[in-house]
C-alpha cells in the first residue's frame, strides 16, 4: 500500500466531511521478540501491524480518533467520528497544526540488514548469551535472555501541506541472571539496544555485566538513618533528572502543575548541570527528523549551568504559550494525541573520573539501583528506594540493599557538586557519574 | 529484570512514558489507548465460523505440538478529556485483530494480524507452529461452547448513552471539585468507556464468545497554597455500564479528589527510616497486588525462579494473613467471566491464615507445574500472548475494628493512599510512592507528610502484618506486566505492617 499518498488522500477526506484543519498519522511496524530460557526458546513472536489516527479541528474544536482497519468504508466512519467528537470539545485558538515544511536530516535510523539477519543467527546470539552470563561461578539461574528488533515507518500528512514520512528500525539483546547465596537472592540484567544490528555489544560484554549486577550486591550491610553524599550511578541519572525533564513540559507549566514553572531564566540548580535535548543524533535511539506532528527536529539545550533554558513544546502549546514549537511533540503510537516528550536527553559531562568522585566521598552511598517515581513533577518531592555501595573514606566497602532516599528537588539538584566525565552517548537518556553532597537516607 | 506495577498515572502520561522509551516496539500501542466505545458495530472477524477456526487450529499443530488457541477481538473505545475547565479532546478508537499460538513443550510460538481473514489466520498459524518440531500433528477438533457462568450485568448499556450524558458526568465532576474549597486551582477529568468483545477459540474444542464493556472515570484535583501545591486524584471503574455513575455520583468522585488536595497542602516532610505502618483500607491493596500476588503468578515458578518457588503448604505470612484473587465479583474492574484462554474465572485463596494455598496460573504454567488452571491467563490484546495475571486481589477482612489498630500503634505512618509502586518478583523486593500519608504520634493520626517511597520484600512485610481490620474495601488499578497492562482491583482491610523503610527527607 502507497500510505504516503493514503495518508495525504485521508487529509482531503477528512476535510470533505467537514474538517477545517486535518492530520493523518499513519504508523506501519513488524516487530520479532524471541526469549531464551535455559537453553530452549520459550517464546518467539512475530507481528506486523498498522493503523492510523485523524486529528481535526472543527471551529476551533479537536477531535481524535484511530483505527487499525484501512478498509475504506470503515476508515470513512472513522474520520465521521472524529468530527463528530470534536464538536463536544471547547474551542481553543491554540487548536493548531504545524506548517512547517523542513525536514531534518538525520543520519542512521534505518538498517535494512536486520531483516536480513537469519532466524537461526538471532536465536543462537540469545542463546548464547545466557549462557555466558550463566558461566560466572557466583550466578546460579537464568531468568531468561531475549532478542527483539523492530522496523517500521512513519507518515504524517496535515492540511497545512506537510506530507513527511520515515523509516527506522531498532534491535536489542537481553539477559537477566540471578545469584544466590544461603536464603538470599539476587537479580542481575543487562540490555544493549542500537539502530543498526552491527553496532550491538559483543554478548559476552552484556553478560559480563548481567552476571556482576547480580552477585554484586550479595551480602549487602544495613547502614543507620543519617545524611550523607550520594553518588548517582549513569544507569540512575533519570532517576532524579527525569523529574528535571518532566517539569520543563510546556503544558504541564501552563497548566501551573511544574515545581519549575516559574523557573525561566532562574538558577534552579548546581552551576554544573547542564542538560541537551537532540532529536538529531546520528544513530540515536531517539532521533527522528520530525517530531510526533511533523515538526523538525533539533537540538535544544533545556538547562544551563543550572539555569532555565528552555521549556518543551508541541506546536499547541507552543501557541498557548506565545512561543514557537521547540519540536518536542511525543507520540504513542497511533492511537493518541500528540503529547509532549523529549528525544535523545544528555547532560553535559564534568571533569572528574567516576573513581576520582568515589576518592572524594568520606561517607556515602554509590547509588546503582533506584525505585519509585522520581520527582513529583507537581510538589518536587523527591524519594526513591536505593540500592548500590556504601562508601567510607573514599573506599567502596561493602553493598546495601532495601535503604531509602529523600528530599526536596531544590536541595538536592543545588546539591550537585561534582560531575562525572564518564558519558555513554548510546543511552537515549545519558548522564555521567555525579554526586550530590548530602542526601537523607533512610535505613536501621 | 522482569519488573510489574501498578501505576495510577493517567493514560495520557502513560503513554508519552511509553513513547519515551524510544524503542522501536510501535506496532504494540498500549491498551490504554485502546479506549472506549460502540456502536459502529462489531469488528467482521468475530464472525469467522468455527470450522474455518477449527481449520486454522489444525494448521497451527500441523508441525506438532501439545496446543494451540485462535483469539480474536474487537474493541472500540471514547475518551473524553477535561482540563482547567475545558474540553480539551474528543477520542474514538476502533480496533480488531487476531492471534494464533501454539504451545510445544515450554515453548511458545504466536503470531497476530490486524486484519482477520481466513487467509491471514492461516499464516499466522504457520508462523506460530515455529516452535513445534515433534512432528506429531494433530486432527482437527469440533468447537463447542461449553456451560460458563457470567459475573458481568448491565444495566444502562455504554452503546445506548448520548455522548453528551457524558459530557454531564465530566462537567459535574468538574464543578465538584472546584466548587469544593477556593484552592482547588485546577480539574482534570479523564472519562473513558470500552466493549471489548472476544472469540475465544481452543485446540481443546471450547469456544466462546462474549463483550465485556467497561468504564474508567478519573479525576485529579490541583491544591495550591503560595508554594505548596499538591495533585489529588480519585477514581471509579467497573466492568458495567452507565449505572456506575447512580452508585457513585461523579461529584462524590470529585470531592474525594479535592479534600485530598487541600488537607496534603499543609503537608510536612516525612520522616526516613524503618516504622510501622498502618495502610487505610482500599487501594492499599495495591501493596500486597505488587508485593505478594505477582510473586504469586505462576510464570516465574514454573521457571523455577520466583520468590515462592516449593512454598505451597508452608506458613509464609502471619496468621491474620488471608489473601484472595477473585474473578467473579460481579461487574468489578478485575473481574472477567472467563480468561483470555477460556478458562472460567474463579475465587481463588491464595494465602490461607498465613500457608501458602496455590498459585495464579495460565494454560501454559498450570501444564508445567501439573496444577490447576485458575482462570488467571489473560492478555492486554490480540498482539499479546496470554500470561498468569491478577484480577481482583485483596487482603480478606480480619476481626480487629480499624480504630484500634490506629490508637495500639505508638509511632509510625498512617498511609491513606498510595500512588502505585513495583515489585522484582524474582527477589520480592518491592516499592511504593504514598500520595497520602499522616504521621501517627501516640496512636493518633497526625500532620500530613510528603510523598514517600515505602520498600521493602515480600516475604518479610507479610510475616510482618500483625493486625488486619474488619472493613474490606477495594479501588480500580492498571497493572503493567512484561509490557502489557490490565485492568485490576485490589482491595484491603486497614492493616498494620510492623518494620517498613520509609523514604522521608527528615532524618
Amino acid at each position: 500500500m502507497n500510505y504516503k499518498r493514503l495518508s495525504e488522500t485521508l487529509v482531503t477526506r477528512c476535510q470533505r466531511f467537514g474538517a477545517d484543519a486535518a492530520e493523518v498519522y499513519i504508523q506501519t511496524g513488524r516487530t520479532l521478540s524471541i526469549r531464551i530460557l535455559n537453553s530452549e526458546i520459550d517464546t518467539i513472536q512475530e507481528s506486523s501491524s498498522s493503523g492510523v489516527g485523524f486529528r481535526v479541528i472543527v471551529d476551533g474544536k479537536l477531535g481524535f480518533s484511530h483505527s487499525n482497519d484501512f478498509n475504506r468504508r470503515s476508515l470513512d466512519e472513522t474520520i465521521k467520528r472524529a468530527i463528530a467528537f470534536a464538536k463536544l470539545t471547547t474551542p481553543e485558538e491554540h487548536n493548531v497544526l504545524p506548517s512547517d515544511p523542513g525536514i531534518t536530516e538525520v543520519e542512521g535510523l534505518y538498517d535494512p540488514e536486520i531483516t536480513e539477519v537469519p532466524m537461526e543467527r538471532r536465536i543462537e546470539m540469545a542463546k548464547e548469551l545466557e549462557a555466558i552470563a550463566l558461566r560466572h561461578p557466583r550466578v546460579s539461574m537464568s531468568s531468561g535472555a531475549g532478542f527483539g528488533e523492530g522496523e517500521g515507518e512513519i507518515f504524517i500528512a496535515n492540511s497545512h501541506g506537510i506530507s513527511k514520512s520515515f523509516k527506522r528500525s531498532s534491535c536489542s539483546l537481553s539477559v537477566s541472571v540471578v545469584s544466590e547465596k544461603g536464603q538470599q537472592r539476587n537479580t542481575g540484567g543487562e540490555s544493549c539496544s542500537r539502530r543498526f544490528f552491527a553496532d550491538l555489544l559483543p554478548v559476552d560484554e552484556i553478560a559480563a555485566t548481567a552476571s556482576r549486577r547480580a552477585y554484586e550486591l550479595i551480602d549487602p550491610v544495613m547502614v543507620r538513618t543519617q545524611r550523607a553524599s550520594v553518588i548517582f550511578d549513569p544507569r540512575v541519572a533519570s532517576s532524579l533528572l527525569g523529574g528535571v525533564i518532566r517539569a520543563l513540559n510546556g503544558q504541564t507549566v501552563l497548566q501551573g502543575a511544574s515545581f519549575l514553572g516559574d523557573s525561566m531564566g532562574e538558577k534552579f540548580a548546581s552551576a554544573n548541570l547542564t542538560i541537551h535535548d537532540d532529536g538529531t543524533v546520528a544513530k540515536g535511539l531517539s532521533s527522528r527528523p520530525f517530531d510526533g506532528e511533523g515538526f523538525p527536529t533539533g537540538r535544544n539545550t533545556l538547562v544551563e549551568n543550572g539555569v532555565v533554558k528552555s521549556f518543551i513544546y508541541n506546536s499547541s502549546a507552543a501557541k498557548r504559550a506565545g512561543t514557537e514549537s521547540t519540536g518536542n511533540a511525543s507520540r504513542g503510537g497511533f492511537t493518541s494525541l500528540p503529547g509532549i516528550g523529549t528525544h535523545n536527553v544528555w547532560v553535559e559531562p564534568g571533569s572528574y573520573s567516576r573513581n576520582e568522585i568515589i576518592a572524594a566521598t568520606e561517607r556515602g552511598l554509590l547509588l546503582t539501583g533506584a525505585t519509585g517515581q522520581g520527582i513529583d513533577t507537581v510538589s518536587g518531592n523527591y524519594s526513591a528506594g536505593a540500592s548500590g555501595f556504601w562508601i567510607e573514606n573514599g573506599n567502596i566497602v561493602h553493598p546495601v540493599m532495601g535503604l531509602t532516599i529523600a528530599g526536596s528537588a531544590d536541595a538536592i539538584l543545588n546539591g550537585i557538586d561534582m560531575m562525572g566525565n564518564d558519558i555513554d552517548m548510546n543511552r537515549s537518556f545519558a548522564a555521567p557519574t555525579f554526586r550530590v553532597a548530602e542526601l537523607q537516607i533512610g535505613g536501621s | 529484570m522482569e519488573k510489574f506495577s501498578v501505576r495510577d498515572i493517567p493514560r495520557r502520561k502513560f503513554l508519552e512514558m511509553s513513547a519515551k522509551g524510544g524503542l522501536i516496539m510501535a506496532a504494540t500501542p498500549a491498551i490504554m489507548s485502546q479506549l472506549v466505545s460502540c456502536g459502529t458495530g462489531v469488528a467482521p472477524g468475530l464472525d469467522l465460523d468455527r470450522e474455518t477456526l477449527s481449520r486454522v487450529i489444525a494448521k497451527a499443530l500441523e508441525k506438532g505440538g501439545d496446543y494451540a488457541d485462535v483469539y480474536i477481538e474487537g474493541r472500540n473505545s471514547r475518551q473524553i478529556v477535561m482540563q482547567e475547565s475545558r474540553f480539551r479532546s474528543g477520542l474514538y478508537g476502533v480496533s480488531q485483530g487476531a492471534g494464533v499460538r501454539v504451545i510445544a513443550g515450554n515453548q511458545t510460538g504466536y503470531a497476530y494480524t490486524d486484519e482477520v481473514t481466513t487467509e491471514n489466520l492461516m499464516r499466522a498459524a504457520e508462523v506460530a507452529s515455529y516452535v513445534a518440531t515433534n512432528g506429531i500433528s494433530a486432527g482437527a477438533v469440533a468447537l463447542e461452547t461449553p456451560d460458563r457462568d457470567t459475573f458481568v450485568t448491565v444495566q444502562r448499556p455504554l452503546e445506548e448513552i448520548a455522548d453528551s450524558k457524558r459530557i454531564e458526568v465530566i462537567e459535574r465532576a468538574n464543578q465538584a471539585a472546584l466548587d469544593y474549597d477556593d484552592r482547588i486551582r485546577m480539574a482534570m477529568i479523564d472519562y473513558y468507556d470500552q466493549v471489548r468483545s472476544r472469540v475465544i477459540a481452543t485446540s481443546e474444542g471450547v469456544y466462546l464468545r462474549d463483550e465485556l464493556p467497561l468504564l474508567f472515570f478519573i479525576v485529579q484535583a490541583m491544591g495550591q497554597e503560595g508554594g505548596a501545591r499538591h495533585m489529588a486524584r480519585q477514581r471509579i471503574s467497573q466492568h458495567s455500564g452507565f449505572e456506575i455513575f447512580d452508585t457513585t455520583p461523579p461529584e462524590e468522585v470529585a470531592r474525594k479528589a479535592a479534600r485530598e488536595a487541600i488537607d496534603m497542602l499543609k503537608a510536612e516532610d516525612a520522616p526516613a527510616g524503618i516504622m510501622d505502618v498502618v495502610m487505610e483500607n482500599g487501594w492499599g491493596g495495591v501493596l500486597v497486588h505488587e508485593a505478594v500476588g505477582h510473586p504469586l503468578e505462576a510464570d516465574n515458578i514454573a521457571k523455577g525462579i520466583g520468590a515462592f518457588t516449593g512454598k505451597v503448604g508452608e506458613k509464609v505470612a502471619s496468621d491474620v494473613f488471608t489473601m484472595v484473587d477473585d474473578g467473579t465479583i460481579p461487574n468489578y474492574r478485575g473481574t472477567i467471566n472467563w480468561d483470555d484462554e477460556g478458562v472460567q474465572a474463579r475465587k481463588n485463596v491464595l494465602i490461607d491464615k498465613g500457608v501458602l494455598k496455590g498459585y495464579m496460573t495460565d494454560v501454559l504454567s498450570a501444564k508445567q507445574l501439573d496444577m490447576d488452571r485458575t482462570g488467571n491467563g489473560r492478555r492486554e490484546s490480540f498482539r499479546n500472548i496470554p500470561i498468569p495475571r491478577m484480577t481482583n486481589t485483596y487482603i480478606d477482612k480480619g476481626e480487629s475494628k480499624p480504630e484500634d489498630i490506629l490508637s495500639s500503634t505508638r509511632s509510625g505512618l498512617y498511609v491513606q493512599s498510595l500512588s502505585g509502586g513495583s515489585v522484582n518478583s524474582v527477589t520480592g523486593v518491592f516499592n511504593f510512592t504514598c500520595r497520602e500519608a499522616y504521621l501517627i504520634e501516640n496512636g493518633r493520626k497526625t500532620v500530613p507528610v510528603r510523598g514517600a517511597t515505602l520498600i521493602g520484600s515480600c516475604l518479610e512485610v507479610i510475616s510482618n502484618v500483625d493486625a488486619v481490620g474488619d472493613d474490606l474495601d477495594f479501588g480500580p488499578g492498571v497493572c503493567g506486566k512484561g509490557g502489557q497492562s490490565a485492568e485490576v482491583t485490589v482491595g484491603q482491610p486497614t492493616v498494620r505492617i510492623r518494620g517498613i523503610n520509609v523514604g522521608g527527607s527528615r532524618g
